[in-house]
């Protein structure tokens, strides 16, 4: 089945980032726990007194210890970090907690360190000052240490959500572009505007009214697919206007081939939707359900909101097996727009169910700020004329009906 | 001239009917809304010219061009907007108007049209069709998204592809929706030679001809083909020539 999941698209790329993040995490602690290791013997040794006799393996090892420890303390945290939320906090809540948790790292780090150089390999003594004085020394100087570590942490991530942000505005902002241009070229497909216009020039001498309306009719839907393109969302209300006065031109051309039926549930006309979204479905639907059929058939869109999600279908008679050089392109962008737009909630799937008709299904989520702010922007400055806007479209809704 | 318009819509057909309305040598002798209507109506009333929608449900316009048996009437494309078919078109002398139609282009179509032949016109009813195909008379080939309406005298050289038949033309060799066999019954053999079971010559693309293996002989076409004809064939080329 050729189903377009809307948060499905870049699953290899998750899987190869996240390969690279492990590698250049592994690289990091290595680098880093390494260098303070090497730092570690180079100072032992320059400042070893000769009268202390120690064999150099014993040097090593003490010295190893304490990166050691520093990397599994570090290595250990790592998982709590992301378990706990902090990638997602402000540093107002952050740097408190990267100070209590490094002064913890540290005491741990600090403890383990003289219970395993002078507990277990039973080292001598040799400082001058009290052990509580050394290991509270000793105790501040891991804090920095950690506080570094955790710098370094939140530093790269930082960084990395900020790409990241940068790539899927980057994403979003292409996508709307390409919407933009296949508005321009063929997101209202040229087959049908000269097939219309054709079906028009008839119609002036049988028709005169009717011509007269599908060339306002025609208007519409160039006016509202070279203007759409720019904008991110539309209330559904004004996609639905579009597809409706599409669906009676293809009417014009197909006549008693091709029947309509509209189920426009309350309270989804003021639901924001990407532009050309439902435009694109009944595009397909009549390119792969009607055109092809010499009988025709009927196209059903119902509408309703539930659960805080706007449930869109089409429904053309058909099969997906057919596919008539179909090359899933518009739907897979549709799909990427809408994940974009509005998370991993939103999907479009197509299917075939009962086998022969063939049901393109859309799903979108919206919270009450996002509605009420589109219904906000829709207002004068909305792409159609919007004198009785609710009123009109049902009762258009009822007509088809 | 007898004419039948085939268009899936009703209003594109009255608009053709419309614009040729003027034109006194224009007969519309019938419509079809799709290629198997078409199919009908071309067998009941032998049209002469056929303007044709390429997008109808079902077979589309090419796809009916191809069932049909040859001499094809003359045909005028009409599409709204495709790019695979005006690409097609690039390839041959195939007529085709955008939709709306424009008056003017119409007319420029309709005078470009070849004229009937006085002997043959007044198009043949399907039974008094003659059995053989005339060197000038075209046969409708396809590839992928090339088509060619291709007289048969330009053809050197038919090969049987099991039910279909490759055509060598020009520099191409696209295949025809038909056996060998059915072509055979239907080319002159005045111009077209039985070399072996898989192949037929045009006569007249032979370029030189050498003894082959065996007393057969060794057909060398203009355009570098090699034929060759077992002792058997051989034997009836010789006497075919010899006449």
């Amino acid at each position: 089945m050729d189903s377009v999941s809307a948060n499905s698209v870049p699953v290899a790329e998750i899987g190869l980032r996240q390969q690279a993040k492990e590698r250049l995490y592994v690289i990091c602690q290595m680098g880093g726990w390494g260098f303070w290791f090497v730092l570690g013997v180079v100072i032992s040794l320059l400042f070893s007194k000769s009268e202390d006799h120690r064999d150099p393996v014993s040097v090593v090892t003490v010295v190893m210890v304490m990166p050691t420890l520093g990397l599994l303390l570090t290595h250990y945290t790592r998982p709590l970090i992301s378990r706990w939320g902090w990638k997602q906090l402000g540093w107002r809540l952050l740097v408190p907690r990267v100070l209590a948790s490094s002064g913890v790292l540290s005491f741990l780090w600090s403890l383990l360190q003289y219970g395993i150089i002078y507990g277990v390999m039973r080292m001598p003594w040799t400082a001058k000052v009290s052990p509580l004085v050394v290991f509270t020394l000793t105790w501040i100087q891991g804090t920095t240490l950690f506080v570094g570590w955790f710098c370094v942490y939140f530093f790269y991530h930082l960084f990395d959500r900020y790409n990241r942000s940068e790539i899927e505005r980057l994403w979003l902002a292409s996508s709307v572009k390409e919407a933009e241009l296949r508005a321009l070229k063929s997101q209202i497909n040229p087959h049908f505007i000269f097939n219309s216009l054709n079906s028009l020039r008839a119609l002036i001498d049988e028709n005169p009214d009717r011509a007269r309306q599908a060339v306002t009719q025609l208007a519409n839907i160039l006016r509202y697919s070279l203007q759409s393109g720019q904008l991110e969302t539309v209330p559904f209300e004004d996609e639905l206007q579009t597809v409706n006065d599409y669906l009676a031109l293809e009417q014009v051309r197909h006549e008693e081939r091709l029947r309509v039926r509209l189920e426009i549930g309350p309270g989804t006309l003021g639901l924001p939707i990407p532009p050309m979204l439902l435009q694109t479905l009944v595009e397909n639907a009549v390119k792969y359900g009607i055109a092809p059929r010499p009988d025709g058939g009927e196209i059903a869109i119902t509408a309703r909101c539930e659960h805080d999600e706007l449930h869109l279908q089409v429904t053309n008679p058909g099969s997906l097996a057919a596919g008539g050089g179909s090359t899933g392109v518009g739907l897979r962008n549709a799909a990427e727009r809408l994940r974009l737009l509005f998370g991993a909630r939103a999907t479009l799937d197509l299917r075939e169910d009962p086998p022969g008709r063939v049901i393109a299904e859309v799903l979108v989520p919206f919270d009450q700020e996002s509605e009420a702010a589109v219904r906000d922007s829709a207002g004068p400055g909305s792409l159609h004329d919007s004198g009785g806007k609710v009123g009109r479209t049902e009762e258009k809704a009822a007509l088809y009906a | 001239m007898k004419t039948l318009l085939i268009d899936d819509e009703r209003l594109a057909r009255n608009e053709l009917r419309r614009l040729l309305a003027k034109r006194s040598d224009i007969t519309i002798v019938g419509e079809a809304a799709n290629a198997d209507e078409a199919r009908v109506r071309i067998a009941e009333l032998g049209p002469e010219l056929l303007f044709l929608d390429i997008q109808m449900p079902g077979d589309d316009g090419f796809a009916l061009l191809e069932s049909l048996e040859s001499p094809l009437p003359q045909v005028i494309f009409t599409t709204a907007y495709d790019e695979f078919a005006v690409k097609a078109f690039e390839f041959n002398a195939l007529d085709y108007l955008m939709k709306p139609v424009d008056p003017v282009r119409l007319t420029a179509a309709l005078d470009k049209l070849q004229r009937q032949p006085e002997h043959s016109s007044g198009a043949p009813a399907p039974a008094e069709r003659p059995s053989r195909l005339a060197p000038d008379d075209k046969v409708f080939v396809r590839e992928g998204e090339r088509c060619w309406f291709v007289e048969l005298k330009s053809i050197r050289l038919m090969e049987s592809e099991g039910n279909y038949t490759r055509v060598h033309f020009g520099d191409v060799q696209p295949q025809l929706f038909r056996s060998l066999n059915a072509m055979e019954e239907r080319l002159d053999p005045r111009s077209f030679f039985r070399a072996n079971r898989r192949q037929i010559i045009n006569l007249a693309w032979i370029d030189r001809i050498e003894p082959w293996f065996s007393g057969g002989l060794l057909v060398y076409l203009k355009g570098g083909l090699k034929v060759e004809l077992s002792r058997r064939q051989a034997q009836a080329f010789r006497e075919q020539m010899s006449l």
